[in-house]
């Protein structure tokens, strides 16, 4: 009762009120001595509230600061552009890329200037070339020692190739699936992963890249030093973007998006000591992971069940313990029948008591 | 200057690279914003430099990012940083820089805004204000900007507008009781 009041007075001082609400109020106002008192003592705090608020400042300054940012970046549509703009709207990546990357190479040329001049998207060579090919099996991790001596850490379902004549000036593997890479310093030879349409180029760090075929998404995420993106779009090799540590992107290469984040390193490569950690991820992304860590099938009796979405962190643990967890987390029940687990909800008694 | 287009036509051309399109967004909000955020930072510079520090994000993830209700959005990242931002402050060590003379000089009196406030019983209010429950606090204070209306509040606060209605309610009830009380 009171409170309509109260939101006729604030519809009155806020002059949004209606001519209904203004008739009740008036009533209202007039039917005793004491609402009057009520109304004007409302009105005192809303227009003493209002007195909190000040001009701002710093608007022009403010602008300025952001005007400049948008003007380097260079990427301003002039109204010539604007037909160009609208043609080229299917094909966001590439183009926009295009424009800021004369910003980019600005960049490229002060820092590694040593990594100009590489055709990182080479066309097929006339001669042929050997490789040497390493791949696990799901379930098993391997450690390989390249000819330079960098490190790659192989995951589950993963394979990687590169040529024999690895020492020559250019470094450079070929990976399917996921690893981390330990990259020994060399200033004037790059280390190139290519994964798909995706080149991750750097001189010396250390950094995980999870490029599986299949899944057509690729992230780079970088442990130490610093490691350049580069993406082949419509033939032609474009820097995606420089990354630092604890930095990640991932690029869609059906869409051509990418996008750049703050991720935890360590985290992102514990499945080297069989750590997995799974942030807001969906049953489908995970069973898809603990699949090839645990070289088993998971089936979901309900297609709707994959699309669960949780929080865990599985540190070094057997599957049945992985799955009990998940159990109770989820509140499905785990069925494991020697490779293959079911996924099902509980019987329906039995599911109400969960909820 | 595209004054007449909605936020959500501007966000269209800002995806095609038009800087008009971010000035027009920024000369249309930034007040509002900057209002906003100094409930939570108290300090109107810091404010400012807050709201043009989401303008920048915003140009640089205009093509990453879809937004369905671009005035909800804004006063919501506005709110996010404002948070982060005291939250920085409340950090256990303080550096000697951060203590200005204007900050010890507004420590005195308890509303910063009260200051700047001409008539007394204003300041007095200003201070009741401060000390009440947060949520009503902001909720009777983001009312009292122009440009927001109940269903932004709520939409922002992710409440019920009847929710907003009450929360106001309360607000002004207990203000008054107190008024009579002093």
């Amino acid at each position: 009762m009171e409170d309509r009041n109260t939101r006729l007075i604030v519809a009155y001082f806020d002059k949004t009120i209606d001519d209904d609400g203004l008739a009740e109020l008036q009533e209202w106002l007039e039917s005793n001595r004491n609402n009057q008192e009520i109304f004007s003592e409302t009105i005192e705090i809303l227009s003493a509230s209002k007195t909190y608020f000040k001009q701002p400042v710093n608007q022009a300054a403010n602008w300025a600061r952001i005007h400049a940012h948008v003007v380097a970046e260079g990427t301003i549509a002039t109204g010539a552009d604007d037909a160009e703009l609208i043609r080229d709207r299917h094909r966001p990546a590439g183009f926009y890329l295009k424009r800021w990357l004369a910003a980019a190479a600005i960049v490229l040329v002060t820092s590694t200037a040593a990594l100009i001049g590489y055709p990182y998207f080479s066309v097929p060579q006339a001669h042929p070339v050997t490789y040497a090919q390493f791949s696990n099996p799901d379930g098993t991790h391997s450690k390989i020692i390249l000819p330079d001596s960098s490190i790659i850490h192989l995951g589950a379902g993963s394979k990687i190739r590169y040529e024999k004549n690895f020492t020559a000036a250019k470094r450079q593997v070929q990976l399917d699936g996921e690893a981390f890479f330990e990259v020994t310093h060399h200033a004037d030879r790059p280390f190139i992963v290519k994964s798909g349409k995706i080149a991750t180029v750097v001189l010396g760090t250390s950094f995980n890249v999870k490029a599986f075929a299949a899944r057509h998404q690729v992230a780079v995420t970088v442990k130490s030093g610093k490691v350049g993106v580069m993406a082949n779009l419509n033939g032609k090799s474009k820097l995606l973007s420089f990354l630092l540590p604890n930095q990640q992107l991932e690029f869609n290469s059906v869409t051509g998006k990418f996008t750049s984040r703050t991720a935890n390193a360590a985290a992102v490569s514990g499945w080297m000591d069989n750590n997995f950690v799974y942030y807001n991820t969906s049953l489908k992304d995970m069973a898809e992971s603990l699949e090839r860590q645990y070289a088993v099938n998971i089936r979901f009796a309900d297609p709707q069940l994959a699309k669960i979405k949780l929080t865990a962190k599985f540190n070094n643990l057997p599957l049945s313990e992985v799955a009990e967890n998940l159990s109770q987390l989820t509140g499905l029940s785990f069925t494991r029948q020697g490779k293959e687990i079911t996924v099902a909800a509980y019987q329906k008694n039995r599911r109400k008591n969960m909820r | 200057m595209y004054t007449d287009n909605t936020d959500e036509a501007l966000i269209v051309r800002l995806k095609r690279n038009d800087p008009v399109a971010l000035e027009t967004l920024f000369n249309r909000h930034y007040k509002p914003l900057c209002n906003y955020c100094a409930l939570f930072t108290k300090d109107f510079a810091a404010a400012e430099e807050i709201v043009a520090d989401l303008f920048i994000k915003i140009w640089d993830n205009r093509h990453n990012s879809d937004v369905l209700n671009v005035k909800s959005y804004l006063f919501l990242s506005v709110r996010n940083l404002s948070l982060n931002f005291i939250q920085k402050k409340k950090s256990p060590v303080d550096s000697i820089e951060d203590l200005t003379l204007t900050q010890q000089a507004l420590q005195d009196t308890n509303t910063p805004f009260s200051v700047l406030s001409g008539r007394e019983s204003d300041q007095r209010i200003l201070r009741m204000i401060d000390r009440l429950p947060a949520r009503q606090r902001e909720v009777l204070l983001m009312s009292r900007i122009d440009a927001i209306d109940k269903h932004t509040i709520a939409q922002v606060l992710g409440i019920s507008v009847r929710t907003v209605e009450t929360t106001l309610y309360l607000a002004i009830q207990q203000l008054r009781n107190q008024l009579k009380i002093s």
